[in-house]
């Protein structure tokens, strides 16, 4: 084969002449846990991203493109960042692309069926002024009669077939919901925050065809139990 | 210091924790080595001597200043060899040259292989190695090389192959199988002109 060189000598001559150090331990653990903690964070990101695209495409009627635009882009990082780590190269590349996708769906399906994703979008609204501008507004969505979509506060229930119902700009009116489709576990009583799809009969009056409550369908369950 | 040339005989680990105090036990890991990477580089670049030898002590200069990062749950070779392909890799990219594979008609182990399902006769194989086995080789995937040459000239196993490429075990013997079926292509379809 090739001519023996005495390529050790040469190397640990240069070692010991340049003074060349093994970089630090801590310097490339620092690097791994970042790499997993970027991984980690990223897939929860997209998690909360794919429970709340799901709470918006059930409950908002709005399609909540900037989460499914966050939900994209954070798939995608938590894939670089796994795809650095030590470990990654045991898995092939749509193996990783899978499991990223399902922990998503799964997860972000249970954050959606607890309402923990409505809490969420609920607190960014609490906590940014401009989540909402950038993010569709419930309220708006729901509080369109002219296009049969209605929300608001029970104020007083008037017999079996007719309530009140302050909507959220103050309005009251007067709900018809004779042959109404209940979704989900609510009551029809004073108090109760609901949202209503149905038809606007005149500037007070709307008659309703399907009842579900304001916070989703699941928040109610978590209220009761 | 010099070091006691008993302390040479450790093991891998033994003497990679005693190069982080000490870089005079490093260079009895670079002894060890030297020469399978000397032959390992040879083997898929065909490079001159000096470029091999380049390559190998830019790489034990690269290892020495990484070994904290070394794997201890790896073999200290694979990781070892991790480094010198990369460097090999890079070369050849940087050279704008591509990849060989040195081999000759006398590994058995190989020519088995290479006889194994392809139809094609082992005194054909041997008759014409020099000549058109070694053309067709030449013409494989980069990827089917790297494999090759790990897997029969360096002997090494499925999970060390996939720890040096950094590939899942399963593509390691998907790469083989594909690399089967790439060589008896172009063999019939020269066979045939």
């Amino acid at each position: 084969m090739k001519k023996q060189i005495k390529i050790s000598d040469k190397a640990l001559k240069l070692i010991n002449q340049n003074q060349i150090k093994p970089i630090p331990k801590w310097e490339f653990v620092v690097k791994n846990w970042g790499l997993w903690l970027g991984s980690i964070i990223s897939l929860l990101i997209l998690i909360i991203g794919i429970g709340i695209t799901w709470f918006g495409l059930v409950d908002n009627i709005i399609v909540p493109y900037i989460w499914i635009f966050i939900t994209v882009i954070f798939s995608f990082l938590s894939y670089l960042f796994f795809e650095k780590t030590k470990k990654a190269y045991h898995y092939k590349k749509w193996q990783i692309i899978i499991f990223i996708i399902i922990i998503g769906i799964i997860i972000g399906g249970i954050l959606f069926k607890t309402g923990i994703a409505n809490s969420i979008d609920k607190e960014l609204e609490n906590k940014s002024t401009y989540y909402r501008q950038i993010v569709p507004i419930k309220v708006q969505t729901w509080s369109n009669p002219d296009s049969g979509y209605l929300s608001g506060t029970i104020t007083e229930i008037i017999d079996d077939n007719n309530f009140k119902i302050q909507d959220f700009n103050g309005k009251t009116w007067t709900i018809n919901s004779q042959d109404t489709v209940i979704k989900g576990r609510i009551k029809i009583e004073n108090g109760q925050e609901i949202k209503l799809i149905g038809t606007k009969k005149d500037d007070s009056n709307f008659t309703v065809e399907e009842v579900r409550p304001w916070g989703g369908q699941n928040q109610n369950k978590m209220k009761e139990n | 210091m010099m070091i006691d040339p008993k302390d040479c005989t450790k093991e891998d680990k033994e003497l990679v924790a005693l190069s982080l105090k000490d870089s005079q036990f490093f260079y009895c890991l670079m002894k060890r080595y030297e020469e399978k990477l000397i032959n390992y580089v040879g083997h898929f670049t065909y490079l001159p001597t000096e470029d091999i030898a380049d390559i190998v002590q830019e790489s034990f200069i690269k290892a020495y200043q990484n070994l904290n990062d070394c794997d201890c749950n790896l073999k200290f070779s694979s990781w070892l060899y991790r480094i010198v392909h990369n460097q090999s890799v890079n070369f050849i990219k940087k050279h704008k040259l591509s990849l060989k594979i040195n081999i000759n008609e006398n590994d058995d182990e190989f020519m088995a292989w290479l006889v194994a399902d392809t139809n094609i006769e082992k005194e054909t194989i041997t008759k014409y190695f020099n000549e058109d086995i070694k053309t067709i080789l030449e013409k494989l995937k980069p990827d089917y090389k790297e494999v090759l040459v790990l897997k029969f000239f360096e002997d090494k196993d499925y999970q060390e192959i996939s720890d040096i490429l950094q590939k899942p075990m399963g593509t390691v013997a998907t790469l083989l199988s594909r690399a089967k079926i790439q060589f008896k292509k172009i063999y019939e379809k020269t066979n045939k002109n």
